[in-house]
Parts: C-alpha cells; sequence; structure tokens
C-alpha cells in the first residue's frame, strides 16, 4: 500500500505507536524510513540530516535499526552469531572478536535468550525468532528503532514478556516506533498513537485521545 | 606433500597429484562466491579462461611465469567487478543464468576469434617436466586454501555468510551487501585466474575456447557440494574424490563417462547428505558410537 502526503515527527526519547488497519501502509512507511523503499516525492530527515534514498545498510549505520514482521533470522547461524554480525557491522562496529562477544552475550541476556545463544536460529520458535530480530537490531546499537508487530502470532504470556522488553529498551531512552496489531499492548507501552489508514495519517495524540477519535473509530468499525 | 617429487618421479602419480591440486584451486575459488557469499555464480569458467589465457600468452611471449599468471587473475578479478554491477542487481536463479550467458559469450568469441590451438614451443617441449608443475599447483592451492581459511575467520566472510542466509536482514544491520559481493567475487575470480593459469602452465597443448567451457563450472560446482559447500576441507575432500574417480574410470570406461558418475552422485549427496561427504564422517561416528551404547 502506498503512503501519502503523510507528515511525521518523531523526538527524541519518544515511544510512537503506529497503527491502522491492514494495508493502511504500515510497514511501507517502515520499508521507507529503513531505506527498502525510496520515496518518489518528500524527504526523510534523521537528526537533522538528509536520508532520504540511502540504501538500508548506511540508514542501519547511521543509527536507525529495524526489525522484520516476518522473521528473518540467519538460519543457519546460532543467534549469537545473528547477534555477532550486527555488533560487527551497525552503527558502531566492534571488530574485535572477544569484546563484542561480550557485548553480544549482555544482549541476549537482556533480550531473554541467554539459554539459547548456541542455539541454531532456524530451530527457534517463533517468540524466540520475535527476539532475535530485536537483539540483533540492538546490537547495531540503533538511536532509533522500528519494530514492525513483535507480538503478533503471539500466546499472551508471550506477549506480556515481550511488551515488557519493548518498554525496557523505551526506558533505557532509545527512541522507538513500533507497529502493532494487538491494541492492549500498544496503549500500554507508547506515549504518542498514531493512526494510518489508506497511506494517510488519521490521528496523531496521546492514547486516550486517539482511541475516543471519531475518524479513528470509523477507520476500524466502519461507519 | 613438499617432499613428493623426492619419493617418486612416476608420471602417473605426479599427473594425478597436479590435477588435484589444480581442482582444488578451481573449486575453492568457486567456494568463496558459491560456498560463503551464497551467490551460485555458473560463470566461473570465463574467469578461469581469462586467466589461462593471459597467463599462457603472456608467458610464452617471454614474460617471466609468475608476472602472466597475476596478469591473468588480476584481469578476470577486474572482469568480475564490471560484470558484477549488473548481475548482481539479480538473484538466485537470475544470477545463475546471467554468469553462464556472459562466460557462454566470452567462450564463443574465442573460439571464433583464436580457432588455432595453442601448443608449447619445441624448446619447452623437450624440456616439459611435471615437477615444477607439481609444486607451482601445491604453492598456489596452498595460497587459496589459506586465503579461503583466513576469509572463514574474518569479519568480511561473516559479512559474506550473513548474504548467504538472509540478504534482506545482512542489509539492515548494516552489511554493505553489494560491496561485500562484489569483493567476494573478485577474490573468487582471481583465485579462479590463477587455477587457469597453473592449468596453462600444465597443459602442453589447448584450445583457447576450450578454457571457457562450462564442464570447469560445473566440475568446481559438483567437486564444491559433494566434498561440502562453504567449509575449508569440503572442496578439498571432493577434489580428491573427483581425480580419484575421473582417473579410475578413463581406465575402465570410455572417455567423459566420469562426468556422469559424479552427476549420479551430485544428485545422490545433494538429496541425501546435504551439506557433503564431509557430513559423513561425524554421521558414522555417531552411528557407530550409537551401535556401542544402546541405551
Amino acid at each position: 500500500m502506498a503512503i501519502r502526503d503523510l507528515g511525521l515527527t518523531v523526538n527524541e526519547g519518544e515511544i510512537v505507536g503506529l497503527i491502522g488497519p491492514n494495508g493502511s501502509g504500515k510497514t511501507t512507511l517502515f520499508n521507507l524510513i529503513s531505506g527498502f523503499l525510496r520515496p518518489e516525492r518528500g524527504e526523510i530527515n534523521f537528526d537533522k540530516k538528509d536520508i532520504t534514498g540511502l540504501k538500508p545498510n548506511k540508514i542501519c549505520k547511521i543509527g536507525i535499526a529495524r526489525t522484520f514482521q516476518l522473521t528473518k533470522p540467519f538460519a543457519h547461524m546460532t543467534s549469537l552469531q545473528n547477534v555477532m554480525i550486527g555488533r560487527a557491522y551497525g552503527s558502531d562496529p566492534v571488530r574485535n572478536k572477544r569484546q563484542a562477544k561480550k557485548d553480544c552475550e549482555r544482549i541476549l541476556e537482556f533480550t531473554g535468550l541467554a539459554g539459547k545463544s548456541h542455539s541454531v536460529a532456524a530451530t527457534l520458535g517463533l517468540a524466540e525468532r520475535k527476539r532475535l530480530e530485536i537483539a540483533r537490531a540492538l546490537a547495531t546499537k540503533p538511536r532509533l528503532l522500528l519494530l514492525d508487530e513483535m507480538m503478533s502470532g503471539l500466546t499472551p504470556a508471550e506477549t506480556e514478556s515481550t511488551m515488557r522488553l519493548v518498554k525496557a529498551i523505551g526506558d533505557s531512552g532509545m527512541t522507538l516506533i513500533v507497529v502493532e496489531h494487538v491494541m492492549k499492548a500498544i496503549l500500554k507501552i507508547s506515549s504518542r498513537l498514531m493512526v494510518l489508514n489508506y497511506g494517510e495519517k488519521i490521528a496523531d495524540g496521546s492514547p486516550e485521545e486517539v482511541v475516543r477519535d471519531k475518524k479513528v473509530i470509523k477507520a476500524y468499525l466502519g461507519k | 606433500m613438499v617432499l613428493v617429487p623426492l619419493i617418486t618421479r612416476r608420471d602417473d602419480v605426479l599427473t594425478w597429484l597436479c590435477l588435484t591440486l589444480q581442482y582444488i584451486i578451481l573449486s575453492h575459488s568457486w567456494n568463496i562466491i558459491g560456498g560463503y557469499a551464497g551467490q551460485r555464480s555458473l560463470g566461473h569458467a570465463a574467469f578461469f579462461g581469462l586467466g589461462a589465457l593471459i597467463a599462457r600468452y603472456l608467458w610464452l611471449s617471454g614474460l617471466p611465469l609468475f608476472l602472466g599468471l597475476l596478469a591473468g587473475a588480476s584481469t578476470a578479478a577486474i572482469f568480475a567487478i564490471i560484470i558484477g554491477f549488473p548481475t548482481f542487481r539479480m538473484r538466485g536463479i537470475y544470477f545463475a543464468i546471467g554468469t553462464l550467458v556472459l562466460a557462454e559469450i566470452l567462450r564463443i568469441i574465442f573460439e571464433t576469434t583464436l580457432p588455432q590451438a595453442s601448443v608449447f614451443p619445441t624448446r619447452l617441449l623437450a624440456t616439459y617436466n611435471l615437477v615444477p608443475r607439481y609444486y607451482l599447483s601445491l604453492l598456489i592451492a596452498g595460497l587459496t586454501v589459506a586465503t579461503v581459511y583466513w576469509i572463514s575467520h574474518s569479519t568480511l566472510g561473516l559479512g559474506m555468510i550473513s548474504i548467504r542466509e538472509e540478504q534482506d536482514a545482512a542489509e539492515a544491520s548494516g552489511v554493505d551487501t553489494l560491496r561485500h559481493k562484489l569483493l567476494a567475487f573478485a577474490i573468487s575470480s582471481f583465485f579462479a585466474g590463477l587455477a587457469g593459469g597453473v592449468f596453462t602452465y600444465y597443459a602442453a597443448a589447448l584450445r583457447p575456447g576450450q578454457m571457457f567451457e562450462p564442464v570447469w563450472t560445473f566440475d568446481a560446482v559438483v567437486i564444491v557440494f559433494v566434498g561440502g559447500v562453504g567449509t575449508i576441507s569440503g572442496p578439498i575432500i571432493g577434489a580428491v574424490f573427483f581425480v580419484l574417480l575421473k582417473q579410475l574410470l578413463s581406465i575402465y570406461l570410455p572417455g567423459g563417462i566420469h562426468i556422469l558418475v559424479f552427476g549420479v552422485l551430485f544428485i545422490i549427496v545433494v538429496l541425501f547428505l546435504p551439506g557433503g561427504l564431509i557430513k559423513l564422517m561425524p554421521k558414522l561416528r555417531k552411528r557407530i558410537s550409537r551401535g556401542r551404547h544402546p541405551y
């Protein structure tokens, strides 16, 4: 789905929740910011620098990391090796293997994957694979992290613990944009909520305001 | 290995060793781009051929051999970078077909422009000796394996493997995938060019077009897959096995039949032993130890 005339500003330290019906352009927006898609017009700025049209690896090096809704692990490598790639490249590359390994073990610990660090990624369950996405993104040392549906398909208990993880990342001062379908979760984590519909922004404000917005209710419930 | 020529000067032994070493160079060079970076190029013959022709003509025109080898290998690497830009826009099967077509174009060009076979001049034929051929093959094979070992333990190798595993995730993690692929392609082609150069020093007579035939590509691919793709020892095991089979079968069966046998073996390995012969040993060991301790 295309994005049309979208104006969006995210301030440092915010946790912006991004919601909208299927096909409203949430993932497209992530693909635009992270460089997987190039906008036809308009521009994207990060930290006062124009990053429009940069390749994804450059965007990552500038300090914007993303996860994939359909997880994309390095399937035949262990969790530790997966995270090591983020650490060895990313925005603050550590080429010293021992140092990188220590950092990555801490990140795996933080994301609750410490027990799985030597498991091959292909053998991980869905909840673990989603956490691995987050761990790998964190290893690139981003200042802005884009989380794409980290809770879809999870059990209530897994959703709960992933929510705590996202909250903990936000508390560390990192700026987050979170796409999520699980309403309860997104209302709880985000400091600001934004609603997309047909590629346009229809609401933007505090979670309490937005859920009472007439346009939002119409987009979700029809009429 | 260094002492072999001191123990035996039997031509059949030295020929067998030379061929094995040359196939190690060729298959390991493909292993870099196809095994580690995961870009299944089918145009490997192009780089083998370029390295072979340039090295041969420079050497036969009087230049020192190592300069010829270097010039041939470098040309192959530069050519790889040039064709890498358009071909790396394609992924998977399209990349494979694109590179195959490029190699075929080169083959046809050289078949038509240089139809004459190139034969060593009589002064070289009179003094032809397998021992220096053996040492050159050994040296370059050692260099190739050492390079692959270094790559597999470096950050560069980690980046290459990440592209093989999941290109989008690699890019999102900060890996400049185009740069890594080009570099892998250039290094791979450099060694393919060296393989061609070594072969050209070994072969007394050859047709230029023959150096670009797809069989060079497919031999390399099959050896890597049968031995163990993306590993250090896999292509070595594969090359030993390949040459052994080739030499043995050529004694008893009409020429070329080894390709058929190896092709069937390739299918069997891919279907039942993904990971190659290198995976056979731990599997057997497990089975034996399981037999010993049934519970």
